[in-house]
């Protein structure tokens, strides 16, 4: 426990004393004593280090969550606003689950800790895992219906998860819409936590308590191989617009590009009768080629 | 200081204390706690209200009655004061790891250089005005005595104008104007003291040792030197309990669950307060169920955390409750708690910040009872090939590192949505190539709930086998294909190899 009584020394100066952080204070030496070698010759003096952590709270606090998906950290300025509600809205194949993976591997990749409420029980934990979601930092919800899902948010979001994402899956929706009022409730917590909130739904949902609404159009799929050659998916891609967003005209997009391979495919084998299935990669290969890659 | 110094804390009408402690509600009323059944019970003791009527102890609960007929009568609870009495030890341990468990409403504590920790002219007076704080945060009308015997601090306990505090030394002196009744000799040695005209202990005390040895015994000696202020019992400090325990015995036996939650309630936010007054928190609740006539019933929850929030642990009791009935009448309960540390949480400067632990522990518990223990967790991935396959466990992220680390660049990798449990298909196919030609989900009544399937393939990659299993009983073998339809939307199915069903299981997007 050394940043708490530093930090009360530097920030909550009993009233009327004399509070001069010196480069040389003890405070300082013991704090140095204590850190580990590469942070201590950062630490230059107190008065530094005090403004220091003024400036990473009050940036970490307006500061967004990157997706590492380019083209919603575009449109959204850098990633998940931190205290608002982003509803993704998207058909099936639309990108929507490979954002909301993204995301989660985005906040885990730094330390973060993420909550996943899945009501379509749609994850898939190797995959998760091989697109690079650090699996022990990661809260796994599944609940049955709609009711539940926002009863759980609602908790997760009260005991200071930085990033909640909310999966409604594939439609029918269980529970249909949801009473706004419960939005607006998880809205609020999510602003009250300064967390990042994101909803992954198949039509609107949270009527006026998004504070950005994004659409996914239907994905066009990626195909190698072509004529009566051996098909072969190599990805998707499909475009994001804004619908709503304070301080943006709606309509704006980008592009999304989703490949299943980080790497360009190899061309596809030619249709020989008898032969095609001995020659072409299964499933598990695809798979261990592409943790191969994402674990690189 | 260079000999102990004792501290007891008192409860006066302990039975009664105790009680009250257990309802609160009855504090204002006209309250006596009687032993015995029907109308052979006897008053043990009463309320002030009740005192002012007339009632007085060993009167009957029919004279009790008649003078005060608003009169509210609880028998002597053994759960109530029990709890009571380990609540006052906390109290006492609060201020001293040395304390001993005297029952009834006692408790001795050494004090011996407390007193450098309170400020004043007597510091041993603020530490007494503490004590009784402490107790009255606790809920207890407590006295407290000092003094450097044990049995000085309990006569100066019981005493008018609390706290009491006998200098050292001066014991023999603060004893000698006090009725001899007060050191609670034998009944046939309280009568010979009488026949001689003893009637203080001081003047017990100045009676010559030898002679009261030689006439009275070894009962006598040991009075004797009571009386002159020479204690030799020492203080026998108690272990630490292992189990905190709150309960009671229900005036009418409960036969729905609200009320008993409602009682129950107030039994759990006493059982916190008193861990959280240790630093602890509950690891494991049990609950015992004393059932009308004659039975019992005990159950124990698990929870993922050690918490000791209210809510979160009545609902789990609630949870409990709902799912494996008592089957008989509630006439008296005790509620258990093994405590442990709470999590502390490690504080971050330069990284991210870590969640914390506490919190954490009651939403967890929450989630459990909102969900299901099968519902909440970290997932993990299992041996094998079989997408639909996963494994929870308890989630306890590892500490946030140091330095928060740069965000990685993203790849736009495509995922895949299980369809969990894989969603029946009728597929046309070619029958040279087993190609699917169209596919339509095949109608239930679960199907309504489910994603509907249903188009001409567009394209259609595969077969991609997948094999596992194949020395079990149970061998699974599949011909996996990734299908875009003309409707629409990239889909992975699969035929079964064995029964040649086909299946949905995933979705791309």
């Amino acid at each position: 426990m050394v940043a708490e009584p530093l930090l009360r020394t530097f920030e909550e100066p009993e009233p009327g004393a004399d509070f001069r952080p010196s480069a040389t204070g003890p405070a300082l030496r013991r704090l140095r004593s204590v850190l580990p070698e590469d942070l201590r010759r950062h630490v230059r003096s107190a008065r530094e280090l005090d403004r220091g952590l003024r400036e990473a709270r009050r940036a970490e606090s307006e500061s967004s969550l990157p997706t590492a998906v380019p083209a919603l950290d575009r449109l959204l300025d850098g990633g998940l606003p931190r205290g608002q509600l982003v509803e993704l809205v998207g058909s099936r194949t639309s990108g929507r689950f490979s954002a909301v993976l993204a995301a989660l591997a985005a906040a885990t990749g730094v330390g973060e800790a993420a909550a996943l409420v899945d009501l379509g029980d749609a994850l898939d934990p190797a995959l998760a895992r091989d697109l690079g979601v650090d699996l022990q930092r990661l809260l796994w919800l599944r609940p049955v219906n709609l009711k539940q899902t926002l009863a759980a948010a609602e908790m997760v979001l009260a005991s200071g998860f930085p990033l909640v994402i909310l999966d409604l899956g594939a439609p029918p929706v269980r529970g249909g819409r949801g009473l706004e009022a419960a939005w607006l409730r998880i809205a609020r917590a999510a602003k009250a936590h300064n967390a990042a909130l994101l909803v992954s739904s198949p039509y609107r949902v949270s009527g006026t308590a998004a504070s950005v609404v994004l659409k996914a159009e239907r994905a066009r799929a990626a195909w190698q191989g072509e004529g009566h050659q051996v098909r072969l998916l190599s990805g998707a891609a499909s475009r994001l617009q804004i619908e709503k967003c304070r301080g943006k005209l709606p309509g704006q997009s980008e592009d999304l590009k989703l490949s299943l391979s980080p790497f360009p495919l190899p061309p596809a084998p030619s249709p020989v009768p008898g032969e095609g299935e001995k020659t072409r990669p299964t499933r598990v290969q695809r798979r261990e080629r592409l943790a191969a890659v994402a674990g690189g | 200081m260079s000999g102990p110094r004792i501290a007891c804390l008192y409860l006066p009408l302990f039975p009664l204390a105790a009680r009250l402690r257990s309802e609160p509600e009855l504090l204002r009323e006209a309250v006596v706690v009687t032993e015995g059944n029907g109308n052979a019970a006897r008053v043990v003791a009463g309320t002030r209200l009740a005192r002012e009527s007339g009632i007085k102890p060993g009167h009957t609960l029919p004279q009790a009655r008649a003078l005060c007929p608003k009169l509210v009568a609880r028998p002597r609870d053994e759960d109530c004061e029990r709890t009571a009495q380990e609540a006052l030890l906390e109290v006492a341990e609060s201020f001293s790891p040395r304390v001993e468990d005297e029952g009834d409403g006692v408790a001795y504590l050494g004090v011996e250089g407390l007193d450098r920790h309170f400020k004043g002219e007597t510091p041993e007076r603020s530490l007494g005005c503490s004590l009784l704080a402490a107790a009255d945060k606790a809920g207890f009308p407590a006295r407290v005595g000092i003094a450097s015997s044990k049995l000085a601090a309990r006569v100066a306990a019981g005493l008018p104008g609390s706290p009491v505090v006998v200098p050292e030394g001066e014991e023999a002196d603060f004893l000698a104007p006090l009725p001899l009744a007060r050191l609670a000799p034998e009944v046939d040695l309280a009568a010979t003291l009488e026949s001689w005209g003893v009637r203080s202990v001081g003047d017990f005390a100045r009676l010559p040792r030898e002679r009261v040895s030689s006439r009275l015994g070894r009962v006598g000696r040991e009075l004797h030197a009571t009386a002159r202020g020479l204690d030799s019992r020492p203080l026998i400090p108690r272990e630490p309990p292992q189990v905190f325990h709150e309960g009671m015995n229900l005036e009418w036996p409960l036969v729905s669950l609200e009320p008993f939650l409602f009682v129950g309630r107030a039994a759990l936010e006493r059982l916190c307060e008193r861990l959280e007054s240790a630093g602890l928190a509950c690891q494991r609740l049990g609950l015992e169920l004393r059932l009308e006539p004659d039975g019992h019933q005990t159950r124990t929850i698990d929870l993922p955390a050690p918490t000791r929030d209210v809510k979160t642990l009545l609902t789990l009791l609630r949870l409990s409750l709902e799912e494996q009935q008592p089957g008989a009448p509630v006439a008296g309960f005790t509620l258990l708690a093994w405590p442990d540390r709470p999590r502390e949480a490690q504080l971050s400067m330069y990284g991210p910040t870590a969640l914390p632990p506490d919190k954490l522990a009651t939403t967890l518990a929450r989630l459990f009872a909102l969900l299901g223990p099968d519902r909440v967790g970290s997932p993990r991935a299992v041996d094998g090939h079989r997408p639909e396959r996963f494994a929870l466990v308890e989630y306890a992220p590892p500490p946030p590192p140091e330095v928060r680390r740069e965000p990685r660049t993203g790849r736009g990798l495509l995922a895949v949505r299980v369809l969990r449990p894989p969603l029946g298909l009728e597929v046309i196919s070619v029958i040279s190539d087993g190609q699917p030609q169209e596919v339509r989900t095949i109608v239930s009544d679960e199907s309504e709930k489910r994603p509907r399937i249903e188009g001409h393939v567009k394209i259609a990659s595969g077969p991609w086998g997948l094999e596992e299993g194949w020395w079990t009983e149970d061998p699974v073998g599949r011909e996996y294909w990734d299908v875009e339809l003309a409707t629409g939307g990239i889909y992975r199915i699969y035929r079964e190899r064995a029964s040649g069903e086909w299946f949905a299981d995933g979705i791309y997007d």
